[in-house]
């Protein structure tokens, strides 16, 4: 076959020089060998049989609504005549123009199948349009190199894989152990190392798995991605039989005992990303920095409470790693503090957000399906899986996140006079993912001269921590009568501890 | 090649594209032009997204008549009393429309690729703007999905997650 693949493609070159009309033929070229499609040109566009080419690389394309779905190995693509966007499970492959319909079948610019090969079965596509050859091969990826760190830090397993460069992975969840299984080709450190840890026993590395080997079967793992370097992290820690954290028994720190003991604050902004602007140059990342750390140090003083910055200086931290490092200390309260701006003049006043999600219905039937998948044997793909479990982290929390945003928007109210704006919810990229009640609280609008004026003031920024610190107060006394614990308000405020001081940093 | 075939409908031409046949199927209902009342939404005083009605030609095809609106959407409100919400040198760079009813709307712009410098509530409202302006006049719209450049992008402005489709929220509408 591979031998009368080049007379092919010399017999349609010449076919079509002699008889001087478009060929209409293409070969697709896979390692099981070459096979001849039907191609059309629009537009300058070469379009490649949507049905042809999928049946040849051994999947298929069927009608769906008014688009089709192409499937191979069980991951399906949905596309449309209309649209240059066909839709892999939640992402997108571009293509330079929609698919067209010839005779009610779907013809496809070569990206198509070169995204979508990609996605479902790690392929690469290139088209030759001089040969016309659509070349199907194995991926090549180039080696990424990591490192792996290991070490338990306040009851908690941290093991830390840096990469050298992005890669794909998805984590396999065992009885005692954890597999993170990349899908590129990894360097490894090393083949096989023991570590004495709490909860790690073995590291392994085999092929392009890194895997975990646990001192039981009752630890479990909270894993996430930060940037900068690329880092896979995984946080053990022991987990009873339903997989709810248990507090680690290293003793009676305040932090174990249930009720509001850690809260990060979340200065919006940061480094290059300076946020909203004032009309006389007030930024919106110097406002919000200068508040966060008065409110902690507020926070310390007045409630029994460690308080951990996102960011401590005029740095950039991405929005998934707020509530990462959020997530990271086991925070019982996220607040992210913000600056507002509007167009209309005259927007004042304070607002306070929780997250709105997507109808809870939805996310669980998207959970359930992604772990039937898993259940019968197709691991779904890790961003995927991430995707809709960090959704629904958030969701746990709404009922809660909704009361702390109403006391804060309730103290905010109270302390400017201004008029109730009322709690909002809105799609907060740095409330997405959070597992604790957060909230996201606009302080005042930065666009209007008289808040921007109050916002370097020492006076208005005292009145704004003060009333958030109450409403925090309030919220915690809320929360601890309603889980049980009796912690009434201390009648003078405790000197704050050394060691709440010394915690007082990011995660980073 | 739409926007060829709209463009020589528009000024009458009918030999304005010299181009071979196009292939799809659906081209008799994209060719089809007429004048129409669409909805545009900007934020009035009361910090709420009010309508404004504006007669345009557009295809009878939704797919083709999508990114029309939003053009005009982005061109701002013919009352200069009405601010804009987006900077003004975002680009819509398409929008398309999925057989399930998820419309993509792809902007771009100096702005918005090098990092808006915006706040929480103008950033909502723009993001709602393009949401209501679409589901508003394309009744066949059931959610809208926004990506900068052509790609997902985490936010527009630093706040508002784009990561999932968008629905209509009515408590940001003004009644």
């Amino acid at each position: 076959m591979k031998r009368l693949a080049p007379l092919l493609i010399v017999t349609v070159a010449v076919a079509s020089m002699l008889f001087g009309q478009a060929p209409n033929q293409a070969i697709l070229r896979t390692p099981a060998g070459d096979r001849v499609i039907t191609i059309a040109k629009d537009a300058g566009q070469t379009l490649f049989a949507a049905d042809e080419a999928m049946a040849g690389l051994g999947g298929s394309v069927s009608p769906d609504g008014t688009g089709f779905r192409a499937t191979l190995n069980n991951v399906v693509a949905v596309f449309g005549p209309e649209s240059r966007f066909a839709v892999v499970r939640d992402e997108l492959i571009e293509m330079p123009s929609p698919p067209a319909l010839v005779d009610g079948r779907p013809y496809v610019p070569w990206q198509f199948f070169q995204g979508f090969l990609g996605k479902a079965a790690d392929q690469e596509v290139s088209w030759d349009p001089i040969g016309r050859v659509l070349q199907v091969r194995p991926a090549q990826h180039t080696v990424v190199g990591l490192q792996l760190s290991v070490a338990n830090i306040q009851g908690i397993s941290k093991v830390v894989a840096t990469l050298s460069g992005p890669a794909d992975y998805s984590i396999i969840k065992e009885q005692g152990a954890y597999t993170v299984r990349f899908k590129t080709p990894i360097k490894a450190p090393f083949t096989e190392q023991a570590y004495d840890d709490p909860y790690i026993s073995k590291v392994k590395f085999s092929g392009n798995d890194l895997r975990l080997e646990l001192k039981g079967p009752d630890i479990g793992a909270d894993a996430y991605k930060l940037e900068n370097p690329i880092r896979v992290v995984l946080d053990f820690r022991r987990v009873a039989a339903g997989s709810v954290p248990l507090p680690t028994v290293t003793g009676s720190r305040a932090v174990d005992a249930p009720g509001i003991r850690t809260i990060v604050l979340d200065p919006g902004h940061g480094g290059k990303e300076v946020g909203a602007i004032g009309r006389n140059g007030l930024l919106e990342k110097d406002a919000t920095l200068i508040l966060a750390r008065r409110l902690a140090d507020s926070l310390e003083a007045k409630l029994r409470t460690r308080v951990i910055l996102t960011r401590t200086d005029d740095t950039v931290v991405p929005l998934d790693q707020r509530t990462a490092i959020a997530n990271q200390y086991k925070a019982d309260l996220f607040l992210s503090v913000h600056m507002n701006a509007a167009v209309v003049k005259g927007a004042h006043g304070s607002e306070t957000y929780f997250l709105s999600l997507e109808a809870s219905d939805e996310l669980a039937r998207k959970a359930a399906e992604v772990e039937n998948a898993s259940a019968k044997g197709n691991p779904p793909q890790s961003s995927d899986l991430k995707l809709i479990l960090w959704d629904l982290a958030q969701q746990e929390y709404l009922n809660e996140s909704s009361r702390f945003a109403q006391a804060v928007q309730e103290e905010m109210n109270r302390a400017t006079g201004v008029q109730n704006r009322g709690v909002k919810q809105a799609p907060f990229k740095v409330l997405v993912g959070a597992t604790m009640p957060a909230a996201l609280v606009e302080v005042a609008f930065i666009t209007n001269p008289d808040e921007e004026a109050k916002l370097k003031s020492d006076n208005f920024q005292k009145l704004m921590v003060d009333a958030l610190t109450t409403a925090i107060e309030r919220y915690k006394i809320d929360y601890e009568t309603r889980i049980g614990v009796i912690r009434p308000p201390p009648a003078t405020p405790p000197a704050p501890a050394a060691a709440a001081n010394s915690n007082k940093r990011t995660g980073t | 090649m739409r926007r060829c075939v709209v463009l020589a409908l528009v000024v009458a031409a009918a030999s304005g594209c010299n181009k071979p046949a196009p292939l799809s199927h659906n081209l008799n209902v994209e060719n089809k032009v007429t004048m129409r009342t669409v909805s545009l939404y900007f934020e009035s005083p009361d910090l709420l997204l009010a309508a404004e009605r504006r007669s345009l030609p557009l295809p009878e095809n939704p797919a083709g008549a999508l990114d029309l609106v939003l053009r005009e959407l982005i061109k701002g409100s013919a009352n200069a009393a009405v601010p804009s919400l987006f900077p003004s040198d975002t680009a819509v760079r398409g929008a398309y429309l999925l057989p399930d009813g998820t419309a993509f709307v792809d902007l771009g712009g100096p702005t918005l690729t090098e990092g808006w410098t915006t706040g929480s509530h103008q950033e909502l409202m723009a993001v709602y703007s393009v949401v209501q302006t679409v589901t508003a006049n394309f009744p066949e719209v059931k959610r809208v999905r926004m990506l900068v450049n052509g790609e997902p992008a985490e936010t527009l402005g630093g706040h508002i997650s784009l990561r999932r489709a968008f629905t209509p929220v009515p408590s940001v509408v003004a009644r």
